[in-house]
């Protein structure tokens, strides 16, 4: 039993010792990767995968998935830029109202994802992977393709303002998540998702009102996708169909690979943190190292199967549709 | 027989014919010329890529599963087509052919045995495809020969009687994925599966083995459909098929097969191939624009599902 223990221990610390492992490796390959600028570059690439990533991971503690996170930031960034340069164009004057704007737009997007799938008893992966191409249809429609440019310094400040080296957007990102690690800690309805993703059953026969607790786990995930979309606005200074690509992909296998078990009921944010720190500093240092970055997608799925393979605890499952 | 089922459920057999039918002559009020065998005709050669890649999602829904690698593979088969076309001439299909099966293999495996759910484990595979399809393509546009297209693949392109090659030899796919679902010992199992894993698993199948058969065949059908749209664009690219999936998995779940698995199959979703190509080509003539359809699309699937899901197999819907 002890050296059971000690294995489910050990276990926790793998996703941060494979975190260090390839950090090792890559400087070992090129020195340069180990440099403050070189940080500060993932940083700046992690902060709204890790947004996305925070926000998905709600929804997988619960046991269930969502897969609309490209149609969600979509549309969140193209209407975050609209009503940014509809309000005066700047944060400093009623631009900011965007924000909050935004942040609404993403938490009705994540209700009616959870609606669908709670109310219509539809399993949640296929629920949010429609709406997901609903909300890439929509975002194409609202913009006709185009793109959106936004000039507003203040707002754009979020990258290129540094402090101590890092951008601005990194702070954020950190703070976004502590709230999130709060909500997961400190609130009801963060340890009633782990209560849910433990056992469905028992949760039900204590007295949750489990349907109305996996609406408001969408709900939150969908703030936080909206929170991403800001943050990838900022990033490049421009919205568009275009924002939320790969969003899906890389966030997911960030979860799974940072040890949050999709069969819910164990893992955390900062798993996330982790997850989305070892897939940037792979993409990072494959083109550090001199690969090109396509291989990034296969790398990924690679490690996806192995994560998830080394998470299962196969005896207890009966069958895997 | 049918004493166990109530009248619903009876009809709802029915829905996917009664649709496409009703569907039909909808547009056809509109505009009489929708309905001339000419424009029936191309509107089906038009969906043959689909089809073909519908019917292999088939067989994956059909046990409760689901495909989502399926426009990754055929992604990489029109590359590799394009590439091998020169060395390999017509056994550039066959080694498309085999690559699909190996990826829905390895599909096949991560799920059945290493027990990942199928969308992880699909998606995972999806991404190693499209970086293989990157990596062949060196993320360039490429193109056929048109002389050695011809001499390889012209007997797909070419028209009989008025009817296009290419629709015969997508019948006839369909028609091997009927004989294998229906008259083959792996299609009867698939259905079993479909409907109660556990009293297969009971009885003794090796479950694991015809679930990877299943998700090869997927693949191969992904390839196969990516192969015959290469040829018709003449060409390849690791995007060229794009906005495949969300129709193809529209086309299995209209046509009757719910995503639960167990009833439904190929023939229906051929009738769901066609909804979906009658509905594309009506909001042509309705001057919708084409992201509207995303969008209609979409929302169809959520109702489809919502409609055909069997709810007595998911005691807990995650």
């Amino acid at each position: 039993m002890n050296q059971f223990l000690a294995m489910e221990n050990f276990r926790k610390w793998i996703p941060l010792l494979v975190l260090i492992g390839l950090a090792l490796f890559f400087t070992a390959v090129n020195p340069n990767f180990l440099s403050f600028r070189n940080f500060a570059r993932i940083a700046i690439s992690a902060s709204p995968a890790l947004m996305v990533a925070v926000g998905v991971t709600f929804v997988i503690l619960m046991g269930s998935i969502d897969l609309s996170m490209e149609g969600t930031v979509a549309v969140c960034a193209v209407l975050f830029a609209l009503m940014l340069n509809a309000l005066g164009g700047s944060i400093a004057g009623w631009g900011w109202m965007a924000i909050p704007g935004t942040l609404f737009v993403g938490a009705i997007l994540g209700a009616i994802n959870g609606l669908i799938h709670v109310q219509l008893k539809i399993p949640s992966f296929m629920a949010s992977l429609s709406l997901g191409f609903v909300g890439i249809g929509l975002s194409l429609l609202i913009t006709g393709g185009n793109r959106i440019q936004i000039e507003d310094p203040i707002f754009r400040s979020l990258l290129t303002l540094r402090i101590g080296g890092f951008a601005l957007m990194s702070y954020a990102a950190l703070a976004a998540l502590l709230i999130a690690w709060f909500i997961q800690d400190n609130t009801t309805i963060g340890r009633n998702f782990y209560a849910i993703g433990g056992g469905e059953d028992l949760a039900r026969s204590s007295g949750l009102n489990v349907g109305k607790l996996r609406i408001t786990g969408f709900v939150v995930a969908g703030i936080f996708f909206a929170l991403g979309a800001i943050f990838a606005v900022a990033r490049l200074g421009i919205a568009e169909t275009e924002t939320g690509r790969n969003f899906m992909f890389v966030s997911v296998t960030s979860v799974v690979v940072g040890g949050t078990a999709l069969r819910g009921g164990s893992g955390g944010v900062w798993n996330t943190l982790v997850g989305v720190l070892i897939v940037n500093v792979i993409g990072n240092g494959m083109v550090v190292i001199g690969l090109p970055d396509y291989f990034q997608d296969g790398v990924l799925g690679l490690l996806v199967i192995a994560a998830v393979y080394l998470s299962t605890d196969r005896r207890s499952l009966s069958f895997v549709k | 027989m049918n004493g166990g089922l109530t009248y619903t459920e009876r009809m709802r057999r029915h829905f996917p014919w009664i649709t496409l039918v009703s569907a039909l002559l909808l547009v056809g009020m509109t505009d009489i010329n929708f309905l001339s065998p000419e424009n029936l005709l191309n509107l089906a050669t038009d969906i043959v890529p689909l089809l073909v890649m519908a019917v292999g999602m088939t067989l994956v829904i059909y046990i409760g599963s689901i495909d989502l690698s399926s426009q990754s593979i055929a992604n990489m088969a029109t590359v590799l087509t394009t590439i091998s076309l020169p060395a390999l001439g017509v056994g550039s299909g066959l080694l498309v052919i085999a690559a699909g099966l190996l990826f829905g293999a390895i599909s096949g495996v991560v799920t059945a045995r290493l027990k990942v759910p199928s969308f992880i484990s699909t998606l995972a595979v999806g991404g190693i495809a499209l970086s293989v399809g990157q990596f062949a393509s060196g993320q360039q546009a490429l193109h056929m020969d048109a002389e050695q297209r011809k001499h390889a693949f012209g007997w797909i392109m070419g028209t009989t009687a008025g009817i296009p090659h290419e629709l015969i030899v997508a019948l006839a796919i369909v028609a091997v994925a009927w004989f294998i679902q229906n008259r083959m010992t792996a299609g009867r199992t698939f259905k079993a599966i479909g409907a109660a894993e556990p009293v297969v698993v009971a009885s003794g199948i090796r479950v694991e083995r015809y679930k990877i058969l299943a998700f090869a065949l997927s693949g191969m059908f992904a390839a196969i459909a990516g192969l015959m749209f290469s040829v018709r664009l003449s060409g390849g690219s690791p995007t060229l098929a794009e906005g495949f999936l969300l129709p193809a998995i529209v086309a299995v779940l209209v046509g009757g097969t719910p995503l639960t698995g167990g009833v439904g199959g190929v023939t229906n979703t051929l009738i769901g191939t066609m909804i979906v190509a009658v509905v594309r080509s009506s909001m042509l003539y309705l001057n919708i624009p084409a992201t509207g359809q995303q969008i209609f699309f979409g929302l169809v699937l959520i109702v489809a599902i919502a409609t055909t899901i069997d709810r007595s197999k998911l005691r807990i819907v995650k």
